[in-house]
């Protein structure tokens, strides 16, 4: 079939909106027709390059923050059926492999797989633009696209009255950060909690943080309007930055230094990992979230706190979720009023106005941006 | 110095207001002078013998005579001497009691456990923990009393133990701190602390009085998606739906077929028995309201000599459940209490909307009878 998809042809250009041919879905495949997509920043990194190398080579599909509709299922998927609403989980979640088994589908072994941009089922390509092989962007799932053909294990069934446009951010920007705050921090009534950089990600770990009763949540980003978000997604304190940050210790923590530390900045940098290192107090956990350049070999941290305050340095994926659990139960939160999706949409888009999106994000106007598929 | 009492001569009696003379502290002691004492239900487990050995036990445990008994386990004070080597806190600190002690030093302390502190031993000892001996005389000359929990809140003075004080801020309420000590903690760490609630989480109290209520509350701010409420008493319910219930019902009987219709069966992550009297018959519906791999905490104090108690061992091993017993919500008091008094002065801990009722000492019995009849979540003594 015919559809549109924004295609990246060359590291560091506009997305190209195009028409493509899309293949039938395989056996373990299903055939999705999108309602919406989020504009993650991790889309913006295959235009970069900040991800080369484990992530597939243009020309590609983005997007992997999508939601739709089900409308044919290939031999073998016993699980979908057409009609049902699904969104896309940015990991696959096999249920048979030793991570799946062990509960942490996050790092679902099919994950490996999902680096060549080629279908995880037979490692070729259901979509083409004049005769050519495009590659699917981060997941294996091409959400910037009104239909795409996707693994049946990326697909998490939802109710469907639950709007799509919504539950699309479920499958990788609100996981992953309230995950990073309330699995991979773990973070406790009563806790002090800073979250360095309040984008997509670091809007949900403030608002995870604050479901799970800490006491203290300090947002901090050098964007005044994304502070002031962050204020009303959960956060106690805000400051421009981590050194202002840091100098406030006495106030937010009475000098003992935070709990708990999430780092959810637009890009990973080591020396500023280094130090939002030292906002974190004896025992703190302090996880690392957003995406440090592929190409980065070193992070500017004094070890010995590692050893004499028991500081803890933890990677998180998808919050450390599991997709299969977490996104109906999250949805289910937000039915219940406990999780403001409504609040992390600042603009939504059209297909053909995604580069004018990521104008924004880079700008620093948008939350979250959406594309809408009519 | 002269101070004045309620105490407990026995069974089934009511509290007696008397004169009685304190000791000066000796070496690891302080004398408090207590503001505000909480009406908790374990001092009437004194009245009730659900929390009074049985006597021929006594021997057993080393005591030689039981009675009489200051009473009061939950209170906030002012250090108005200090032994010899006292160095913690000094004349004029604003304290909160602590029931458990916290040495620091034993293997329970020493290993985040000070709930479990090993100078609990011997609470039902006439003796100072320190020494052995007795500080507390009754003016009549009539005997010593023993001190509930070492503590004897419903006492204008007493001499405890330097263990058994928390030193606290002096811009909080007594009254304040006083809930702290013993009914918030123990409430609000039953849900957070042992039964571990998660964001997301459903979770069923069963029992809604000065505990159950702050179950609720730590419920609630552990992120708990639904928080159920289960108590015969309307005005409890209604004050839990305040506290972050977001149902409640009369009875179990009542909520078990309602958990199972908002659960689609899956039943409740957590379930939490804080009734009154912990009979072992309410473990029946108890367990059964916790789904595959729940956790059911059992926070309430039963009779000291109720050996039984109705759980079906089958569904505990196949559904994987686990029952677990709580004492002070399993925190520790030196960290815990601070830590929720920062919680209140930030306005995240509902305390001042517990106190139902304020009474003088000579006003306890009243107060009990309060309790009794289900009007108090929280009746306070303020010492005057």
């Amino acid at each position: 079939m015919k559809t549109k998809a924004a295609i990246l042809w060359e590291r560091n250009t506009p997305w190209s909106v195009e028409e493509i041919e899309l293949d039938p879905p395989k056996a373990g495949e299903v055939l999705v027709k999108l309602a919406a997509s989020g504009m993650c920043h991790s889309d913006e990194h295959l235009v970069t390059g900040d991800l080369a190398g484990a992530t597939p080579e243009p020309p590609l599909i983005g997007g992997h923050e999508g939601a739709g509709v089900v409308m044919e299922v290939g031999d073998g998927v016993f699980s979908l059926q057409p009609g049902d609403h699904v969104v896309f989980g940015f990991v696959p979640a096999c249920g048979r492999c030793p991570s799946c088994a062990d509960g942490h589908s996050n790092l679902c072994d099919m994950g490996s797989l999902t680096a060549t941009g080629l279908q995880i089922t037979d490692g070729t390509s259901r979509h083409h633009v004049g005769g050519k092989d495009l590659t699917l962007g981060i997941g294996n799932l091409g959400t910037f696209a009104y239909h795409t053909v996707v693994n049946e294990a990326s697909c998490i069934k939802i109710d469907p009255d639950l709007p799509l446009d919504k539950a699309c951010l479920l499958g990788c920007g609100v996981v992953t950060g309230w995950g990073s705050a309330v699995y991979a921090a773990d973070v406790q009534p009563g806790d002090t909690v800073a979250v360095v950089g309040v984008g997509g990600i670091g809007a949900n770990a403030v608002q995870g943080a604050k479901l799970a009763g800490a006491r203290v949540i300090a947002a901090i980003d050098p964007v005044e309007f994304k502070r002031e978000k962050a204020m009303e997604f959960g956060a106690t304190h805000s400051h421009s930055s981590v050194e202002e940050a840091l100098g406030a210790l006495a106030e937010t923590t009475w000098d003992r230094g935070f709990d708990k530390v999430i780092m959810t900045t637009g890009v990973g940098n080591g020396d500023v990992l280094g130090e939002a290192f030292h906002l974190g107090g004896k025992r703190s956990k302090i996880v690392v979230t957003n995406i440090h350049p592929t190409a980065e070999q070193s992070i500017a941290i004094p070890a010995v706190f590692l050893t004499v305050f028991e500081k803890q340095l933890i990677g998180s994926l998808f919050g450390s979720g599991n997709p299969r659990k977490d996104i109906p139960r999250l949805l289910e939160l937000y039915t219940q009023g406990q999780l403001d999706l409504d609040g992390l949409v600042t603009r939504t888009y059209s297909l053909d106005e995604i580069n004018q999106g990521y104008a924004d994000m880079n700008d620093g106007k948008n939350i979250r941006g959406v594309l809408i598929y009519d | 110095m002269k101070s004045r009492a309620a105490l407990l001569h026995g069974l089934g009696q009511e509290w007696q207001i008397q004169d009685v003379e304190v000791d000066p502290p000796k070496a690891g002691e302080v004398i408090v002078e207590w503001k505000a004492a909480g009406l908790c239900h374990s001092d009437e487990h004194l009245i009730t013998g659900d929390m009074v050995p049985p006597e021929e036990a006594w021997p057993l445990m080393g005591i030689e005579e039981f009675w009489p008994v200051i009473g009061g386990h939950e209170g906030a004070g002012v250090i108005a001497e200090v032994g010899p080597g006292v160095t913690s806190v000094a004349v004029g600190d604003h304290v909160s009691a602590s029931f458990v002690p916290s040495c620091g030093k034993c293997r329970y302390c020493s290993t985040g456990r000070q709930n479990l502190c090993d100078a609990g031993a011997g609470a039902f000892l006439k003796g100072m923990s320190t020494d052995g001996t007795t500080r507390h005389h009754l003016a009549d000359g009539s005997g010593d009393p023993m001190l509930f929990a070492k503590l004897g809140t419903f006492s204008q003075y007493s001499c405890v133990s330097v263990d058994q004080v928390i030193k606290v801020d002096t811009d909080l309420p007594l009254e304040a701190v006083a809930l702290v000590s013993c009914g918030v903690a123990t409430g609000w760490g039953s849900a957070t602390n042992r039964a571990a609630v998660a964001t997301g989480d459903t979770v069923v109290v069963v029992g809604i009085g000065g505990i159950g209520i702050n179950a609720v509350q730590g419920a609630a701010m552990a992120g708990a998606r639904q928080v159920i409420a289960v108590d015969p008493v309307e005005f409890k319910r209604e004050k839990a739906m305040e506290f972050g219930a977001t149902q409640t019902f009369t009875s179990m009987e009542e909520a078990f077929p309602a958990v199972m219709e908002m659960t689609e069966g899956m039943m409740a992550d957590k379930v939490i028995m804080t009734p009154g009297v912990m009979y072992g018959d309410l473990m029946a519906l108890g367990t059964q309201l916790a789904g595959k791999g729940g956790t059911i905490v059992v926070t309430g104090v039963a009779p000291i000599t109720q050996t039984e108690s109705s759980v079906n061992l089958f569904e505990l091993a196949m559904w994987n459940k686990e029952i677990k017993g709580t004492i002070f919500g399993s925190l520790n008091p030196r960290a815990d209490i601070p830590k929720l008094l920062n919680l209140y002065r930030d306005g995240q801990l509902k305390l001042d909307e517990l106190i139902t009722s304020r009474y003088t000492l000579d006003e306890i019995n009243t107060g009990y009878q309060a309790m009794r009849d289900g009007e108090n979540i929280r009746g306070v003594v303020v010492h005057g």
